[in-house]
């Protein structure tokens, strides 16, 4: 009895061990693919956002944060515009990160914990990035799923990605009564805007 | 038995090491109605002066155009151990209201070692420009009136943008008034006639603290739809943390997304 017991221990170690590797090899793999990208002076401001745009897509769980982005304006909207809502926010979250990237100047990174959270099916990995006079940490809050690993928000300095984009695009919906049809308008505009200002 | 046991624990080890249980995924979603209950998350700040608060908001993003992210741009130009000694400086004068507020918040031990930190950078970190507490292990914990007015139940009141100072609620607002008035640095300057260092330490934090945010201010005025509640929620998120004084990925709220790929 006691064999199993330590067996049981050991094998749920080794497997949150390989887990947590696993998920920080991929981490490192695809912030690394967007860092070489900013690095690269050949590279024009667009095809660095079709990067970025490329690696959001792949590794965030866009369709999943537009929804619960959308609060209570998801249940009313048809099918359609929920699909148009849904690539527009997904540009919209890719031209947030590409935008945080603007400023990027050969600052380093580590990944300093990961931490495997049962409860809640998530893992959360800190990320130290340093420059020249400061640190600072920024959390990646990831979701597995069937073998794959997908980003369900980014935390820089206590504030969350994904729930101020929600208080955000509640207010605009409330001016629009909750008519994601209105709002998607309002999005596009504000995607052209920051597209705009990303590829000059 | 116990041979049979082994193999069988093995080969699902053996199983799960080459993970043959994982499968094709899609980014495609599924969530439950709660997701979508706004007030789980507090999305509704308690903004009743909100039209008063946008004109001095936008009041505000224009003071910060013109003047404070010029000024924090050619800030960050200054030769690195200059920033970092700026930095540290203005750092070390806050310490002593720092640590009134924690031991007003029954922080005896952030007490000592902020008073350590004080005592060491005042005196062989050269008036605080080298930051030789930190590398000694005594690092800086934040606090202020308006998380002390927290900790001993004061709820937030209302949202307010206060003018040049900006997002703020009616608890910190008074905290902040606290800290103009008790600041231990700031009357003593007063006390020994010389009142006229107060505005430059003043505007010497402000500029450096708006230095090491250029690129999150932009990301968020560049990317948001509604930038003055992007600010608010921010804000809000931020000063929770604090008062929590929890580490970084317990303090931040955890967005329960209920996903379940198909």
């Amino acid at each position: 009895m006691k064999f199993i017991k330590k067996t049981l221990i050991i094998f749920f170690l080794l497997t949150t061990y390989v887990k947590a590797q696993e998920v920080t090899t991929w981490l490192q793999s695809e912030v690394d693919n967007i860092l070489n990208s900013y690095k690269n002076s050949s590279l024009s401001n667009l095809e660095r956002f079709n990067i970025v745009e490329k690696t959001v897509n792949s590794n965030f769980a866009g369709a999943g944060i537009a929804k619960f982005v959308a609060g209570k304006a998801w249940a009313s909207a048809n099918e359609d515009l929920k699909k148009e809502y849904i690539k527009l926010f997904k540009k919209h979250l890719a031209l947030n990160i590409a935008s945080m990237m603007q400023g990027y100047a050969d600052q380093s990174y580590n990944l300093i914990k990961t931490e495997i959270d049962e409860s809640n099916q998530l893992i959360l990995i800190d990320m130290e990035i340093l420059d020249q006079n400061n640190s600072f940490v920024v959390t990646w809050r990831i979701k597995e799923s069937k073998g794959r690993f997908f980003v369900i928000d980014l935390i820089v300095a206590d504030i969350s990605l994904v729930l101020t984009k929600r208080s955000e695009f509640n207010s605009m919906l409330k001016k629009v009564d909750y008519d994601l049809e209105n709002f998607n308008i309002s999005l596009k505009k504000q995607n052209e805007l920051s597209f705009d200002k990303i590829i000059k | 038995m116990k041979i049979f046991l082994k193999k069988t624990i093995f080969t699902i080890l053996f199983l799960f090491s080459f993970q043959l249980f994982s499968a094709e995924t899609a980014d495609n979603v599924t969530t439950y109605p709660n997701d979508f209950e706004t007030s789980t998350f507090e999305d509704e700040v308690y903004d009743p002066l909100e039209p008063l608060n946008r004109v001095i908001f936008s009041f505000n993003n224009v003071l910060d155009k013109l003047i404070l992210e010029p000024t924090a741009k050619g800030y960050r130009k200054l030769p690195s151990p200059l920033q970092s000694g700026i930095s540290n400086f203005f750092g070390n004068l806050r310490m002593p209201l720092i640590i009134i507020n924690q031991v007003l918040q029954g922080q005896g031990g952030n007490a000592i070692e902020s008073t350590g930190r004080f005592v060491i950078n005042s005196t062989i970190g050269l008036v605080g420009i080298v930051d030789v507490a930190s590398r000694v292990g005594l690092e800086e914990k934040d606090e202020d009136f308006g998380q002390t007015l927290a900790a001993w139940g004061v709820g937030d009141g209302f949202y307010v943008v206060l003018p040049i100072f900006g997002p703020s609620n009616v608890r910190d607002a008074a905290g902040t008034f606290l800290t103009y008035t008790y600041d231990p640095i700031n009357s003593f300057l007063i006390d020994q006639n010389q009142g006229w260092f107060i505005p430059y330490r003043i505007t010497g934090n402000a500029i450096d603290y708006r230095s090491k945010i250029i690129d999150e201010v932009n990301a968020l005025r560049n990317n948001s739809v509604d930038y003055y509640a992007a600010v608010r929620s921010s804000y809000y998120q931020n000063r929770k943390a604090a008062i929590r004084n929890e580490e970084d990925n317990v303090s931040a709220p955890a967005p329960i997304i209920s996903i379940e790929f198909e």
